[in-house]
């Protein structure tokens, strides 16, 4: 379980996560909610963007099939971490349309651990930050 | 008053006293007020203070590469692969030395005793989802030195004082010739006195609460004492040694480096775990994310 995960995350890390001996290092962060196996993609609007500590939560509406919206929930790196690495409070606006790749919460709500989304921009975020 | 109450009022008397007695007993050393030349002597320390953070990589994209010491320009002690993460999931979160250990057949963690061993296996044996880190509990010595987020070092006249971002936490190291503690309460941090050895800072830690893990599900008993070593080997670059030895638990002394790397244009920031904690792990070990809160 814990080489999976690690491989997981250091497949997915920028320069800026730390893969060292296999092992990723993460205060706090726990991986227990998150399916870490597999990887999922949703199109959605940025709903809201809490930018707090320990971790920053993304929220997004996406298209239901047969009609109506859905918000998913991704939990993300720490504002404190992410603002050192080109990643900050103001850099989702509510309304962007993202797509967002994730680890699925295991018990099938919608969202999961944020790893990486595409702005249109061109700018792409993940936990390790902004990169162009 | 009668003689019943008169021996009450005497014993209370003697309590009181006692509690007096030995809260001054309890701080015996007293802090001086630094001197002018005291603070003079600062100017002649090692480089220290400033932000640091541990690893190896730049933080931010597009900026230049902090230069690292070639290899071998720090050679860590025998048996020891420098910088490198040990331990398990854990690593970082609760438990998790800051670095070090594994590659080329040198052990890969702390190595333990029977006893311990079979006290590692019980926790592992549990099946907890997750640790306490996930309620924000932070992860205490040596785990706290190897957070993805920095450190300031603060150097006054007797004093390093250390301000970790991560969890909010602080440690106080008394480099005034004070003693360590007989006797030491256990704390997440312990209890740390320091001396400089030439251009080392050498931080000599006793007094670990239980709740300590070195690595996942690893335990360790009361006799634990820790050692850092810290030196620069380059303008903004330090090396952090760490030893654990620990008669009960370990076979033997574990020693990991790890590199810290000054960042001029960065301060501290606020780290309150509790503003928005979604995850959690419950006393059973389940853990979960609250979607609702």
């Amino acid at each position: 379980m814990t080489t999976r995960i690690s491989r997981a995350l250091c497949a997915m890390a920028t320069a800026a996560l730390v893969c060292g001996g296999g092992t990723f290092i993460s205060a706090h962060h726990s991986f227990a909610a998150f399916d870490m196996a597999a990887e999922k993609v949703v199109d959605g609007a940025v709903r809201k963007v809490e930018w707090t500590n320990p971790h920053i939560w993304v929220y997004i509406d996406a298209a239901k099939p047969g009609g109506g919206t859905e918000t998913y929930a991704f939990e993300g790196m720490s504002p404190n971490y992410l603002n050192r690495r080109g990643w900050t409070r103001t850099t989702l606006d509510d309304g962007m349309k993202i797509t967002v790749h994730y680890r699925p919460f295991k018990d099938g709500k919608p969202g999961g651990m944020f790893v990486s989304a595409k702005l249109p921009t061109g700018v792409t975020l993940t936990g390790g930050g902004a990169q162009q | 008053m009668t003689y019943r109450s008169t021996a009450l009022a005497s014993l209370v008397a003697s309590v009181v006293a006692f509690g007096a007695i030995a809260t001054i007993g309890a701080q015996e050393w007293r802090t001086k007020s630094p001197t002018a030349a005291d603070w003079a002597a600062m100017a002649k320390l090692p480089d220290f203070n400033g932000v640091w953070e541990t690893g190896r990589a730049p933080a931010v994209a597009g900026r230049p590469p902090v230069e690292l010491p070639p290899p071998g320009a720090a050679p860590p002690r025998a048996g020891v692969a420098g910088g490198r993460q040990g331990g398990g999931r854990a690593a970082g979160g609760r438990g998790a030395a800051p670095g070090g250990g594994g590659r080329g057949g040198a052990p890969a963690g702390p190595q333990l005793t029977a006893a311990y061993e079979a006290k590692r296996a019980e926790l592992a044996g549990r099946k907890a989802e997750d640790t306490e880190s996930a309620n924000c509990l932070p992860p205490g010595m040596p785990g706290i030195m190897g957070q993805p987020y920095p450190m300031e070092f603060i150097l006054s006249p007797g004093k390093v004082t250390i301000v970790i971002e991560a969890y909010t936490q602080v440690r106080h190291i008394y480099t005034d010739g004070r003693p360590l503690p007989a006797d030491p309460d256990p704390k997440f941090f312990g209890t740390s006195v320091g001396h400089w050895d030439g251009d080392t800072l050498v931080v000599d830690t006793v007094g670990f609460s239980p709740e300590i893990l070195l690595t996942a599900n690893t335990p360790h008993s009361d006799k634990m004492k820790i050692n850092e070593r810290f030196r620069l080997t380059s303008p903004d670059v330090m090396t952090m040694e760490t030893t654990v030895t620990d008669p009960d638990a370990l076979t033997a002394p574990w020693t990991t480096t790890r590199t810290l790397i000054r960042h001029r244009d960065w301060t501290i920031s606020e780290y309150i775990c509790e503003e928005n904690n979604r995850n959690y792990v419950d006393a059973s070990g389940k853990a979960g994310i609250r979607l609702d809160k």
